[in-house]
């Protein structure tokens, strides 16, 4: 996972309430095989939004426009993610060259994950949101400045905002940690956690 | 004494590992269900990584996602989309490559994973059950902790390690009183619950579902309630153990034996919530005067009495509100101010993690009995014993008369993720959990409700309340 510490990037103002993961990653694009290390699913990400019935890019589409080409953060509405628990979704976001979303509010385990993919998820409230929409929408192609360290995002006039994050995400994401790595320093209390559970629920048949 | 715990907290705190201070515990895992999806890529992850398997006895794997509906004898070549088939192999590969039990296709036991999951007796209470698909709530029914994981990173990690990172959600309760009347079934309850609390409304809550209208269900009942609990954002949703859990779970394959089960129950007695436990957050509904639901729009929250109209977007308090109704009665071509009784339907689905078990089945085929469809109809049953069970019983008769395609067990249509899918601009009944944009096929305009209202449908080509037939 690539570490993530502070971010300028070109943002893009996505104004469309309750994107599923569907819409997201398309169930089509969801059953193609990713090979490791490729970014094999930008091709479906927001696909049918991005591209009408006849695979054509929709120029009136935020993400289609020149501006905001190499966009890096996404500024999205409520309940963003929302939906099943296609994991695909957060791959897509990745592979099509996101890091950061900052949104009104998101689906919970796609918040989950975006972040162990490396994918730093903001919430902020309504009345941010829309002045960055609006920032962004008069000045295409300005960027955002994320500094994850300070907890900090600074608009393209120069506000600063501050938001929340789960400390122990945030130190896996500033220093690119996986998650299994990190568990695997428990190995102990993990051990004997499995015996005394094992103890105390005896009835448990494993599955065969 | 200890202080008064939900049972929520009850089983939470006994599958820590780590606590952590603030932040995510490291969750123990007894049960992992590993579904096709997209668990290619958790794979891939422990294959690049040289990891293995920790707990492989701890993990099932199931097809269900992809599997075909028709010609299932005819096996991987019977599968004309190369994506799927390959999606079908891999699952294949990776079981056994990583030394898991695979219910595969032509499996005697196979099933949709969150039917199977309850049907074997996997899942019970007091235990903690992941799987890679968001329906995994499903299993709480049972008195459990069931979640779902992400099929990359997460499963991953369970797969390598048999624990989850997971922040502790706030507990919620919904109590549903009341007595539900005729023609309205635990489908309509969570439709009306999920009109109540809305799509976010639950997020980051573990709900426990209770009440005299919960506690009158059967299991299978229970099932579909919890089933939906992610609809409104929870990951997690649950049921106390009672005498039904028991009776249901008693004599179930991997339901515990003589000593083992006293043993088992004695402990499961202990685990509904403490009569003064204090909840982050509850929510009342009473259910006496339901009428069966249908959903009009593309959110799940979208869902009205089947006695109502289309409702009109400038009735909502925000602008967020008008302008995301607009936009789902445009998808779904409908005009304010319309009786949900005149929409006509394209055709008709019976099936799903929701509704594919006995009892949807027999609901279903009562109102179909004697009758006939007029529009194209289908039903994909939970499982392939539940398929076999309601051949026992003649049900199979019921539908194939009635015109409906009787086809085997899979998630077909609800997802059309195998390829059985609502054509573009068609309208659907549906026994489905979700009526997102393109959720049955892109352009497919999806309307959620119970199985007997989807037969109701069926039979007069238009949304119907199934009390009038």
């Amino acid at each position: 996972m690539k570490p993530f510490t502070v971010l300028t990037a070109v943002a893009a103002p996505l104004d469309v309430a309750k994107i599923d993961t569907g819409m997201i990653m398309p169930g089509r694009f969801n059953r193609k095989y990713r090979r490791p290390g490729h970014p094999d699913y930008a091709e479906g990400f927001l696909h049918d939004l991005r591209f009408d019935s006849s695979d054509k890019p929709r120029t009136d589409f935020v993400l289609n426009r020149p501006a905001y080409q190499g966009a890096e953060i996404l500024v999205t509405a409520a309940d963003f993610g929302c939906g099943s628990s296609r994991e695909t979704a957060a791959y897509a976001v990745l592979d099509y060259g996101l890091r950061a979303l900052i949104g009104v509010s998101f689906g919970d385990i796609f918040v989950g994950n975006c972040l162990q993919n490396g994918i730093l998820v903001v919430a902020q409230p309504q009345a941010v949101i829309d002045t960055l929409w609006k920032q962004l929408g008069e000045r295409p192609g300005a960027t955002i400045t994320i500094d994850l360290e300070k907890q900090s995002l600074v608009a393209p006039n120069g506000e600063r905002h501050t938001f929340d994050i789960d400390p122990t995400r945030k130190q896996r994401l500033l220093l690119g940690l996986d998650d299994i790595g990190v568990t695997m320093q428990y190995a102990a209390e993990l051990e004997a956690f499995e015996n005394r559970h094992r103890r105390e629920m005896t009835w448990l048949a494993p599955i065969i | 004494m200890s202080a008064p715990a939900t049972m929520f907290q009850k089983i939470w705190d006994r599958h820590v590992v780590v606590k952590a201070p603030e932040g995510e515990e490291l969750m123990f895992v007894d049960r992992s269900l590993v579904i096709e999806g997209a668990a290619f890529l958790g794979f891939d992850i422990l294959r690049n990584s040289g990891r293995r398997v920790r707990k492989p006895l701890q993990n099932l794997a199931i097809t269900d996602h992809y599997l075909p509906t028709l010609n299932r004898a005819a096996g991987l070549a019977g599968i004309a989309n190369p994506d799927i088939r390959r999606v079908i192999e891999l699952h294949e590969m990776n079981a056994r490559d990583f030394g898991l039990e695979h219910i595969d296709m032509h499996h005697p036991l196979q099933g949709i994973s969150h039917v199977i999951a309850a049907e074997l007796g996997l899942a019970q209470p007091g235990l903690l059950l992941t799987c890679n698909d968001s329906h995994t709530a499903t299993s709480g029914a049972m008195g459990c902790i069931a979640m779902p994981v992400g099929g990359g990173n997460q499963l991953s990690h369970v797969l390598a390690t048999q624990t989850v990172w997971q922040k502790r959600p706030k507990a919620m309760r919904i109590v549903i009183d009341g007595a539900i009347g005729r023609g309205v079934v635990s489908k309509d309850v969570i439709l009306a619950v999920m009109a109540k609390v809305g799509i976010g409304g639950g997020a980051g809550h573990a709900f426990e579902y209770a009440g005299s209208a919960i506690r009158a269900m059967s299991m299978e009942a229970r099932l579909t309630v919890c089933n939906m609990s992610v609809e409104a954002g929870a990951k997690i949703g649950m049921i106390a153990p009672d005498d039904t859990t028991y009776q249901y779970l008693n004599g179930r394959r991997y339901a515990p034996q003589g000593a083992e089960w006293d043993k088992a129950l004695t402990f499961w007695r202990t685990l509904p919530s403490d009569e003064d436990a204090c909840f982050d957050r509850e929510v009342h509904l009473n259910v006496g005067d339901l009428a069966p639901m249908v959903s009009w729009g593309t959110s799940p929250e979208d869902s009205a009495p089947i006695t109502a109209r289309v409702p009109d977007p400038a009735t909502y308090a925000t602008p967020e509100q008008r302008s995301r109704v607009t936009r789902a009665l445009e998808y779904m071509r409908l005009t304010p101010g319309t009786p949900l009784t005149d929409i006509a339907v394209d055709r008709a689905f019976i099936g799903s993690c929701t509704n594919s078990r006995m009892e949807d089945l027999r609901a279903a085929a009562a109102v179909l009995k004697g009758r006939r469809v007029v529009v194209p109809a289908m039903i994909s049953p939970g499982s392939t014993s539940i398929k076999h069970q309601a051949e026992a019983e003649g049900l199979d008769r019921i539908f194939i008369d009635a015109g409906f395609e009787w086809r085997d067990s899979s998630c077909s249509m609800c997802n059309g993720s195998n390829g059985d899918i609502v054509a573009p601009g068609e309208r659907s009944a549906s026994t489905t959990n979700r009526n997102f944009e393109g959720r049955q096929g892109p352009g497919a305009l999806t309307h959620m409700m119970s199985p007997p209202m989807v037969a109701a449908a069926a039979v007069t080509g238009r949304l119907t309340d199934v009390r009038t037939l």
